[in-house]
């Protein structure tokens, strides 16, 4: 075959190939003439598969086999850089080729298909697309799209004052963008806490609670309007960074410094340059009694237990005296006993005038020490939403519920395990705040 | 109005990063990186080190195996680094940390690695009666080989700790090092022949100006070379028409004692222009692992910079 066929050849593939696509992404609800351009087409194909992510990774594989297809195509055979686009083809094929096996696996399972299909359209994937996309008797499964969502709570629009004192938050929506995709992880969270409050957080498994937390504190920033007193927290990120701690849920602390090491350089890099030595060495000393490190500030943070593992970690961040207060999962590996005493510090710097943010799944156990909750949850498009905001006695009763653990079940999905009303209660919520606030 | 509250400055940063660094050093085993450069560079001074700086093979044979266990060093040394505490890193950046700071403080930490690792390799060849260069192009011959070697590590060490900063996990990391190290070994253009586009790749590898300095500072030139002698004693009992031309030359060569001679004249029939013995050829060498170090460097500073985009 000459130059000129094999290219003639690969162009009429594609051509068919698109053909067909058309007809199979119309009969898949998806817009037809997407088939057109070539990594859409991918990617669409993915979607129409109910494998999004593959279908976005398949679409950068052909990238790259198009890509050294049309090079092979150009250069001269033997050459040094036939050579090169040969070896990039043989690389990017074999993903390729893996990543197609798993969205045909999709694709026959949407159109109720044996999967011995997978072979045909692996060989000839333009001829397949004919087939499937101009044979009428090729039509989707039954109950296609399998994960075909209920409408979402529709929007509450209740901004709250941003001049009120304390944390005022109001996100509009936090979204995140996935190569083709943009998808909304937050939507229509207003809520204002008080200074001195400690506050529960709660939410399922991936139902948003650490991005809520990340647009709040300005690490991921939303489409928000965030307040802490009087200052914004992104507009004034620089300096707001230092009056908000943030304690991850892994200690993010390292083993070969000793104890009263690490609180030293964390407070070198955290206070103010014009600390003095001496107030800088009295705040370390202070939070050091304050956590209960004080017998252990010469070991090294490798020989820590656990429970003094996880108080430095917290020490470290309260070594800025935050106005804002957040901690994500801090009892985590810590027994009952440890876990409340830990608490009870928490209520204490609460009750200076902080504001306390904390995220835990084992609520129960601590739940009187906290002044209100928020209930975030995952709604019919698996967006957070707000479910609750508000003391936590009322909670039980919004909720109907006698535990935040029920209360946590109430609003997860079903297939986890849970009641599936996070709808009902972002709409019945939102009902409560219209009506308070009319 | 955003009140200005004045923070730890890049320079107290650094000093805090190093102080933290040689913490390391002491408690987190680290140090061992010391006893293996002894270790490795013993083994190598073993295998070549006899004919190092005495034959042209010898000496390019040795050059190359030094610059490859200094490359291995430098690899090894700050391959995991960052990746290893990268959460860590993020959680500090979102604190106020610089990352100029931050990679400053490892550059210098690393110099002091390399600095001892290089002193211990070139301790080990002199107590392996290792012969050194007789003459120093820029300083002492014993400093350039000092500066030769130490360049090398660190060049190779700003390298991975580039890739360190780029990877999320030490498994990832650890799985980069074979392919860096065969590129390094492949285009070093020592041992393998490269032509065309493949030699032009040579200029992208440590190994190459490494093992070029390495060559220039032992006189490679100058040196005799022996491939040829060795041959020709192989070919000893080789017959024709009844003779043994072969070894009758040797012989006379030998009774004649016209040996070395003819050693150092096959030498000078294949002398090789990189390795020409001069100041500006070692410095040439200098600069380009100088470049090698500050390019990485900044690269690393660059990739860290984006650390905020971390996925969780």
């Amino acid at each position: 075959m000459t130059r000129t066929t094999e290219f003639l050849a690969f162009f009429a593939a594609q051509i068919l190939e698109t053909i067909g696509m058309w007809r199979i992404f119309v009969k898949c609800g998806k817009r037809g003439w997407l088939s057109v351009i070539p990594l859409f087409r991918q990617y669409y194909l993915g979607v129409c598969a109910g494998r999004d992510g593959e279908g976005r990774m398949l679409a950068l594989l052909e990238a790259g086999v198009d890509a050294s297809i049309v090079s092979c195509i150009f250069f001269e055979v033997g050459s040094l850089q036939y050579m090169v686009a040969s070896f990039f083809f043989l690389l990017v094929m074999i993903p390729y080729t893996i990543f197609r096996i798993r969205v045909c696996f999709g694709l026959c399972d949407a159109f109720g298909r044996n999967r011995f299909w997978v072979v045909p359209w692996i060989v000839f994937d333009w001829l397949c697309a004919l087939i499937w996309g101009l044979i009428p008797s090729f039509k989707t499964a039954e109950g296609y799209p399998f994960d075909e969502e209920e409408v979402a709570p529709e929007l509450s629009g209740l901004e709250v004052d941003l001049d009120a004192p304390g944390l005022s938050i109001n996100i509009t929506r936090r979204t995140a963008m996935s190569f083709l995709k943009r998808k909304v992880l937050l939507r229509d969270i207003h809520l204002n806490i008080p200074m001195g409050h400690m506050v529960l957080l709660l939410g399922g498994s991936g139902s948003g609670k650490t991005t809520f937390l990340n647009a709040v504190t300005g690490y991921e920033k939303a489409k928000a309007v965030i307040t802490l007193g009087d200052s914004d927290v992104y507009k004034q990120y620089n300096s707001m960074k230092y009056d908000i701690g943030f304690v991850p849920q892994q200690d993010l602390v390292r083993g070969s410094d000793t104890v009263y090491r690490t609180l030293s350089d964390a407070a070198r890099l955290r206070l103010p340059a014009d600390y003095t030595i001496d107030k800088r060495r009295n705040r370390i000393n202070d939070v050091l009694d304050t956590f209960g490190l004080t017998p252990v500030k010469s070991s090294l943070v490798d020989k820590l237990s656990g429970g003094q593992r996880k108080r430095l970690s917290i020490a470290m961040e309260y070594i800025s005296d935050p106005t804002l207060f957040i901690l994500d999962e801090p009892d985590s590996g810590l027994d009952g006993v440890m876990a409340r005493s830990l608490f009870e510090k928490l209520r204490s710097i609460a009750n200076t005038g902080k504001i306390v943010i904390v995220i835990t799944h084992t609520p129960d156990r601590v739940a009187d020490l906290f002044d209100d909750v928020i209930v975030v949850a995952k709604d019919a498009m698996r967006t957070g939403r707000l479910a609750y905001y508000g003391n936590t006695i009322d909670a039980y009763e919004f909720f109907g519920k006698r535990s935040m653990e029920e209360i946590l079940m109430s609003v997860n999905r079903k297939e986890e395990g849970g009641e599936g009303r996070a709808d009902d209660f972002v709409r019945k919520y939102s009902a409560l705040k219209a009506g308070g606030m009319a | 109005m955003d009140t200005y509250v004045k923070h730890t400055g890049r320079v107290s940063q650094t000093f805090i990063y190093l102080g933290k660094l040689f913490r390391m050093f002491i408690f987190r085993n680290d140090w061992k990186a010391l006893p293996m450069a002894a270790f490795i560079s013993g083994l190598v001074s073993f295998v070549v080190g006899k004919k190092m700086n005495v034959s042209m093979e010898g000496t390019l044979r040795g050059a190359f195996a030094f610059s490859c266990i200094c490359i291995w060093n430098g690899f090894f040394n700050s391959i995991q680094v960052i990746c290893r505490e990268r959460h860590i890193i993020k959680r500090e950046h979102r604190s106020g940390l610089h990352m100029t700071s931050y990679v400053f403080a490892h550059m210098i930490y690393q110099a002091f690695l390399c600095s001892c690792q290089a002193a211990i390799t070139i301790t080990v060849m002199v107590l392996a009666k290792v012969k050194m260069p007789s003459m120093g192009y820029v300083t002492d011959p014993i400093v350039d080989m000092f500066f030769t070697m130490f360049l090398i590590t660190y060049a190779a060490d700003m390298i991975a700790l580039f890739i360190s900063s780029f990877v999320k996990t030490t498994t990832t990391a650890m799985t980069v090092v074979p392919f860096l190290l065969i590129f390094q070994l492949i285009f070093s253009g020592g041992f393998f022949s490269l032509t065309g586009n493949a030699y032009k790749l040579s200029y992208l590898t440590v190994s190459k100006w490494g093992l070029t300095s390495l060559c220039a500072q032992g006189e490679y030139n100058s040196l005799p070379m022996t491939s040829l002698w060795t041959s020709m004693s192989k070919m000893r009992s080789m017959e024709i028409e009844g003779q043994k031309p072969v070894d009758e030359l040797l012989d006379y060569i030998t009774a004649s004692k016209r040996k070395d001679e003819l050693m150092l004249e096959c030498g000078s029939n294949n002398q090789d222009k990189r390795y020409e013995s001069s100041a500006e050829n070692v410095l040439k060498c200098w600069r380009n692992l100088g470049i090698f170090i500050a390019l990485f460097a900044f690269l690393s500073v660059v990739m860290l910079e984006f650390i905020d985009y971390d996925r969780r």
